[in-house]
């Protein structure tokens, strides 16, 4: 045979943020390994030390434009626990709020824009066509209602957040300014409009599901541990513990945001700028952990609202609990999706969230404080160390796309062993190995940027010379 | 008009502030507007030659540098979106430590054959090709970005945004008798009163305006997220000098202890521009 080979796919579309995909085969041409790799840095850790806690939310939420709303509340909340503020009801019910807000408006994004077109589309035809672009010109309604949809989320944004990217009304303490009556009805308003999309986004999102399953259910099924918030067994974005689930569904372990460095670390790979995470107890690479829409609903028993809940139960009984399947990812957005549109509906019809007490004092003082949320993504923490006079000394961040990097690669691995065999390449292997990636939505600006090399791919001798280029 | 999306060095933030114009959008979708290249929408492998090219993010790596100068050599006309692509943004906040103390503090085993090496520091994109247009704003309002892309569309110049935050700005400018400067988690904001006035960092005198002045309006200092306006785009005229007078003469705080305020914190003005910016080029163009 003709040695080892390398086959490269660059960049990878329709994420957030660029990777870059190498498969190496063996000397048979049989995959022997396979990574997904991030090509960006940008250094957040190590130019933020020294910046006055004053300013960190609003600068820290810079590291990510899609979810920057879970970045300044856990940023906040990890200062809050540092000066150990308790804030008022109201605050947090605004807050809890705001996440909805980037709920909504990130998974319409990704549920519309980027994933959709694999679903509308057969995997065969011409790839310039797969594209929410050409959707919108067959069918402007679903192009209209995505928009309508989005617009909802960076609503709640704009309304409680004063911004639509980057909020700044969070802010060590409580919101910035309360919620106006006239503001809360205006919201209502669009909310109800809402939820009548979110359902029928759900009802096409499962036929279409059900019209792809047979031929995109063998792409990924990776039995891993899962983690997420957990409140009363209920799902939860905002407060509760983090429960950690091992891959039969019996629960390993469930904390508070304050132990939550104890059982995860970090690892780095000299092939990618994006860290990777896991368990400590089990150590690398046993400690593999997924978060993410299907964590959420793998790891509680249920949600508090009632449509996302009847989903939830019928996803469960299907797929199984834990359901382990990668591309139910994609099923398991559209019922987060269905529930942060409840949730902001159920939050907007109490009259209770405009009343005025929505910030306290805070006592700045030094120490150590972790601050846990879910993002659209998964389990989002950031802990910092504050010396005395208010500077950050440490910051460590856990971002849910390093979190899954392991069983993204893992996933990208099994993808290319299923096309490629003694060095043939079955037709089809390139989407498949996105559509997986995709999947898990990963944030690649949040673990670090893009490198927008050509979509090519390259086959290589092993002294990296090209053989072929596809 | 053919239309290609390209991001380097960023957050994603500008492009997501692009698709939050809601109806704006839908109009602009269905007008002379087809996005033909974006790997963040579209599964296409080659840059195609476009009329008009919207760069979001700055050069950070050889990588986006290579890109930058593909994308320019592509197109007619080349608009530089959000702070990042203008001037820098924040992640040229990592200009403070040299590359080699960058890489040897965490990346120490970083294979450059597999990824692509870093630049020195990182640099808006207007140091390597020429830009047409400057959208500043961390990131830039939807209208704003709306309005900009349609009067390129139709042809025309997109409207000017020449002052400063303070001509958008409610607020009063009252003289007050302060003692000390006020972190902005200190106090709550008076709803009428000029930030400054009231002893807070608002950055609103020496920032551009066009933005609607969403952050002094809500009580928040403006942080300076849309970059120097047009009389500050001067060597001559110094930013830091120019803050140091604006809050002693609206607080009463002599300027020394003002000034010694100021310099605790090293990153008050350059969270955003903190880059080398040839500013002589973006004169005129900024929106």
């Amino acid at each position: 045979m003709n040695g080892r080979r390398e086959i490269t796919i660059s960049p990878t579309t329709r994420i957030e943020g660029h990777g870059k995909v190498t498969i190496v085969l063996d000397e048979s041409g049989n995959v022997a390994d396979a990574h997904f790799y991030a090509t960006e840095i940008r250094g957040f850790e190590y130019f933020l030390r020294g910046m006055e806690a004053d300013r960190l939310p609003f600068i820290i939420s810079r590291i990510c434009g899609v979810c920057s709303t879970a970045h300044i509340t856990a940023s906040v909340e990890a200062i809050e626990s540092i000066y150990q503020t308790e804030i008022t009801e109201t605050a947090k019910r605004l807050r809890e709020l705001l996440l909805m807000g980037q709920i909504i408006s990130n998974h319409s994004l990704v549920c519309y824009f980027l994933t959709l077109p694999d679903f509308w589309f057969p995997l065969e035809e011409d790839s310039s066509k797969r594209n929410i672009f050409q959707i919108m010109r067959e069918r402007p309604d679903v192009g209209r209602r995505a928009i309508a949809l989005r617009s909802f989320g960076a609503r709640i944004l704009d309304v409680i957040g004063k911004r639509e990217v980057h909020i700044f009304s969070v802010i060590p303490g409580g919101i910035i300014n309360p919620l106006k009556e006239r503001e809360r009805v205006e919201l209502l308003k669009e909310a109800e409009n809402s939820y009548a999309i979110a359902k029928e986004a759900l009802a096409m999102g499962k036929e279409l599901f059900d019209k792809n399953w047979a031929d995109f259910k063998k792409a990924g099924d990776y039995r891993t541990h899962y983690m997420a918030l957990t409140k009363e067994d209920a799902v939860d974005f905002y407060s509760g513990n983090i429960r950690i689930i091992n891959s039969e569904g019996g629960i390993v372990s469930e904390f508070t945001a304050q132990d939550y460095m104890e059982h995860v670390e970090e690892k780095i790979y000299p092939w990618t700028y994006a860290k990777f995470a896991y368990l400590k107890v089990l150590g690398w690479p046993e400690g593999i952990v997924q978060v993410g829409p299907t964590a959420r609903i793998n790891v509680n028993r249920r949600t508090t609202t009632e449509v996302a809940n009847k989903e939830m139960q019928e996803f469960k009984s299907k797929f199984g609990r834990p359901a382990h399947i990668t591309i139910l990812l994609d099923y398991a957005r559209l019922i987060d999706l269905m529930y942060a549109v409840e949730r902001a509906r159920e939050i907007l019809q109490d009259s209770n969230v405009t009343r005025t007490d929505t910030r306290v004092k805070v006592e700045p003082k030094g120490g150590r404080g972790v601050g846990v949320v879910e993002a659209p993504r998964g389990t989002l923490a950031h802990e910092y160390v504050l010396s005395n006079d208010g500077r950050l000394d440490q910051l460590k961040l856990i971002i849910p796309t390093q979190i899954n990097n392991q069983a993204i690669n893992l996933n990208v691995k099994d993808a290319a062993t299923e096309f490629i065999h003694h060095g043939e390449i079955k037709p089809g292997l390139l989407n498949r190995i996105e559509m997986v990636i995709r999947a898990y939505d990963p944030c690649i600006k949040c673990a670090t940027r893009q490198a927008g090399e050509k979509l090519v791919v390259e086959i290589r001798n092993h002294r990296r010379k090209i053989l072929t280029i596809l | 008009m053919k239309v290609s999306i390209v991001s380097l060095t960023c957050c994603a933030g500008c492009v997501s502030s692009f698709l939050n114009a809601g109806d704006a959008l839908i109009e602009i979708l269905s007008g002379d507007f087809e996005i033909v290249y974006s790997p963040t929408f579209i599964d296409l492998k080659e840059i195609p030659n476009v009329d008009l090219a919207i760069v979001e993010g700055g050069v950070r790596t050889k990588e986006d540098e290579r890109l930058i100068r593909e994308v320019r050599a592509k197109c007619r006309t080349l608009v530089a979106l959000g702070l990042c692509a203008t001037h820098g943004g924040v992640t040229s906040l990592g200009n403070i430590l040299s590359l080699k103390n960058l890489l040897e503090k965490e990346y120490s085993l970083i294979d450059t054959t597999k990824l692509p090496e870093l630049e020195d520091l990182m640099y808006p994109i207007c140091n390597f090709v020429d830009v047409d247009y400057y959208i500043p704003g961390c990131p830039p309002m939807p209208f704003l970005i709306v309005h900009t892309l349609k009067s390129i569309v139709s042809g025309k110049q997109p409207t000017r945004h020449q002052s400063v935050v303070c001509t958008e700005c409610h607020r009063k400018i009252v003289p007050a008798k302060l003692d000390r400067l006020y972190g902005i988690y200190e106090k709550e904001a008076d709803p009428v009163l000029c930030m400054v006035s009231q002893g807070f960092v608002c950055l609103g005198s020496l920032t551009r305006e066009g933005c609607g002045a969403p952050c002094p309006r809500a009580g928040f200092t403006c942080f300076g997220c849309r970059g120097p306006p047009d009389s500050m785009m001067y060597r001559s005229r110094d930013m830091y000098a120019f803050l140091v007078k604006v809050i002693a003469s609206r607080t009463s705080i002599p300027e020394e202890t003002v000034k010694e305020e100021l310099y605790r914190n090293p990153f008050v003005f350059h969270t955003f521009i903190f880059s080398r910016f040839e500013r002589f080029k973006a004169r005129d163009r900024v929106v």
